[in-house]
């Protein structure tokens, strides 16, 4: 369950559920209690009744008239029914409408005794039925005992039942109904500012906005500054780290140069192998802090690199640094062509390959940067090919510099250290570096990120 | 000629100047940015080398000033920093070659030749100006295949009228390109200078390569060929 409107909407609809049942079985209990006190007064009436029409004789048994005020004990099938039993449980009297019926009374009840209960007929329906002890004194010396019963079916009863459950079903149904729908409205306008807030972390990783919105609720507003701050303190931060390397660059390389230049009045032996060592540690720290520098990864709130631009910018700088070889560098390069990552480590990948192009190069150069679109990915790939026409990078140097683990100090100078550094901010990003041969004679270097 | 040195490490900054003046540049030296700019927009400098961890103003403002003040001489950035990004940040703010720290002087010594003889609109590093050849790399001079000896201010005067073929060269701003700020401008050394440059190139005073223009100056009358 993995949405919070799911979550709330599955849980308030069980809740919503449990209330309305419980609330019908209550309902309906105390709709059938209701209605049976409601038969039972009226099977007194008729009990009465059968009472104040029935005639003790002084000799003889006990009669009741041929026709009845309730016309219903007369006609067989009318659900009513009377009987009269005498203190033996013998049957006095029974009333026409039970012929071919056998409801199965109380008798012989004692005088003044009463019972109501819920008997089923000999043909299958269930019936209420009441009883009474009756005392009736014939004369001074004579009391005999009857027991008066009659019973009604429940066909109405239950017909009234179910017509009172279906009314509560189809109106709590509709309102349970009713209530989801306008629930689900709600938690669309109470989680509207959710929804934006992950439509803006989309934005923001693809790279259409580089922070977090203004304008959300109070509940929502300190994660919201929170995580621009994070955002915001990430870019400060890795700034930081990168002044503070180089100025640590700066502050080891400038003895290194006053070093390397107090070494010329020396003796060439001694001078040699101190210049070896000060190449050296030059190398070394060239390496490793060019590595360090390199910010790799997430680039939450920063804006994605246009390829082109960078491209073209190493390019007015090499032509400057390598105007007297005339160079001829061909781009081709696609606008829509952009870098998910830092500034810093584009320019220093197109910086290090361009630069080992022009090195190696006669004069021309080709470099040619392409979107790698992909449907199922928010952010499209790239690959960029960078040419030359010079003698290419021979194999060995190729297995060396592209293999893990070798130390700085083991690179050549040359295609070495730069394309060592490019092979470990790739690897930071998770893409390729192949080496391979080019159609303009020389090397061919093919970096690609693959969409993500 | 006449190169301006921003240095803040003044051991690196005194030995790159000896070695600069030792070539037989002029050299103005700051160890800030501050006064960096101010030499560099109040001097005839015909080069400026730059570093750019350079305290206060740093060295990338400096070259930005210094373009925007429209001074168009080549920039030279000196860098300890081996991140792509300052080199391509600095030369895309107008400068025009860099050298990574540290460095071989003589490194620094064919970079500043090399740049000073493209803005002299020289693509390669032999100049070629009729019959005179001159060598920015062996700093050697030939007329018609004959080697020319020049003492180093020599050579220095040459390549800078030879840089600047066709235009009229004022006699102050020779002395400049030569020499300090202090130097004696009202002295005739240039006058000398040029006597024995043209004795040295021309002795049968057939080529007249270098033209005295009255009042107005010194002109490199032979046409560059490369």
């Amino acid at each position: 369950m993995q949405s919070l409107s799911a979550r709330l909407l599955l849980s308030v609809s069980v809740l919503l559920l449990i209330f309305f049942s419980t609330s019908t079985v209550v309902l309906e209990n105390a709709f059938k209690h209701a209605t049976e006190r409601a038969i039972h007064d009226r099977l007194v009436i008729q009990l009465n009744m059968l009472l104040s029409a029935a005639d003790v004789p002084d000799e003889g048994e006990l009669r009741l008239p041929e026709s009845l005020p309730e016309a219903r004990f007369s006609i067989p099938g009318s659900g009513l029914f009377g009987q009269v039993t005498d203190a033996t449980g013998a049957l006095v009297w029974r009333s026409p409408s039970s012929v071919g019926v056998f409801v199965p009374l109380a008798d012989s009840l004692t005088p003044a005794a009463q019972v109501f209960t819920e008997e089923v007929a000999t043909d299958g329906t269930p019936v209420f039925a009441l009883s009474e002890g009756i005392e009736w004194v014939v004369s001074d010396d004579e009391t005999r005992f009857y027991t008066f019963s009659v019973a009604e079916d429940e066909e109405s009863f239950l017909a009234q039942v179910r017509d009172f459950r279906a009314r509560l079903l189809t109106l709590f149904g509709a309102l349970t109904l009713l209530m989801i729908v306008i629930l689900a409205v709600i938690l669309r306008w109470v989680l509207s500012p959710l929804r934006r807030l992950s439509r803006e972390v989309d934005d923001i990783e693809a790279g259409r906005r580089s922070e977090l919105g203004s304008g959300y609720p109070r509940e929502l507003e300190g994660l919201t500054e929170n995580a621009n701050r994070l955002i915001h303190m990430e870019i400060q931060r890795i700034n930081h780290y990168r002044n503070t390397l180089g100025n640590l660059a700066h502050s080891l390389k400038t003895p290194l140069a006053v070093i390397r230049n107090s070494l010329l009045p020396l003796p060439s032996e001694s001078a040699g192998s101190i210049g070896e060592q000060v190449d050296r540690m030059n190398s070394i720290v060239r390496y490793q802090l060019q590595r360090a520098a390199a910010f790799g990864g997430a680039t939450l709130g920063r804006d994605p690199i246009q390829v082109d631009r960078m491209a073209r910018m190493v390019k007015e700088s090499l032509d400057k640094v390598y105007a007297d070889k005339h160079p001829e560098c061909q781009l081709e390069l696609d606008p829509d062509a952009r870098f998910f990552g830092d500034e810093g480590d584009l320019t220093e990948v197109l910086g290090n390959l361009m630069d080992n192009a022009y090195k190696y190069s006669e004069s021309r150069t080709a470099v040619t940067a392409t979107s790698r679109e992909s449907e199922k990915h928010t952010r499209p790939g790239l690959s960029i090919r960078i040419e030359d026409d010079g003698p290419g990078i021979a194999a060995d140097d190729v297995r060396r510099v592209l293999s893990r683990g070798v130390r700085a100090d083991e690179q050549v100078d040359g295609h070495g250290i730069g394309l060592a550094v490019v092979r470990d901010i790739v690897k930071m990003y998770g893409g390729r570096l192949e080496v391979s041969g080019s159609g303009l004679g020389g090397a061919c270097i093919d970096v690609t990120f693959e969409p993500f | 000629m006449r190169i301006l040195v921003i240095e803040d490490e003044q051991a690196l900054r005194e030995s790159l100047c000896d070695t600069l003046r030792d070539a037989g540049f002029v050299v103005d030296a700051a160890a800030d940015g501050t006064e960096g700019l101010y030499f560099g927009t109040e001097y005839p400098v015909d080069l400026a080398i730059v570093d750019l961890g350079l305290p206060g103003k740093s060295g990338m403002e400096v070259i930005r000033e210094l373009r925007e003040q429209g001074r168009k001489y080549p920039v030279l950035i000196l860098t300890a920093r081996d991140r792509w990004q300052d080199k391509v940040e600095g030369l895309h703010a107008g400068a025009d070659d860099y050298v990574v720290k540290p460095f071989h002087v003589e490194e620094i010594l064919a970079r500043v030749n090399a740049l000073l003889r493209r803005a002299g609109g020289f693509a390669a590093s032999v100049l070629q100006c009729g019959p005179v050849t001159l060598d920015t790399r062996s700093q050697e001079v030939t007329v018609d295949g004959r080697a020319v000896e020049l003492t180093s201010y020599e050579y220095r005067l040459l390549e800078y009228l030879m840089l600047k073929p066709g235009k009229v060269v004022s006699k102050t701003e020779l002395t400049e390109s030569l020499y300090e700020q202090d130097y004696d401008r009202d002295s005739n050394v240039i006058e000398v200078f040029i006597g024995r440059l043209r004795r040295k190139l021309d002795p049968e005073s057939s080529l007249k390569p270098i033209e005295t223009l009255r009042g107005r100056g010194y002109r490199f009358a032979l046409e560059a060929t490369a």
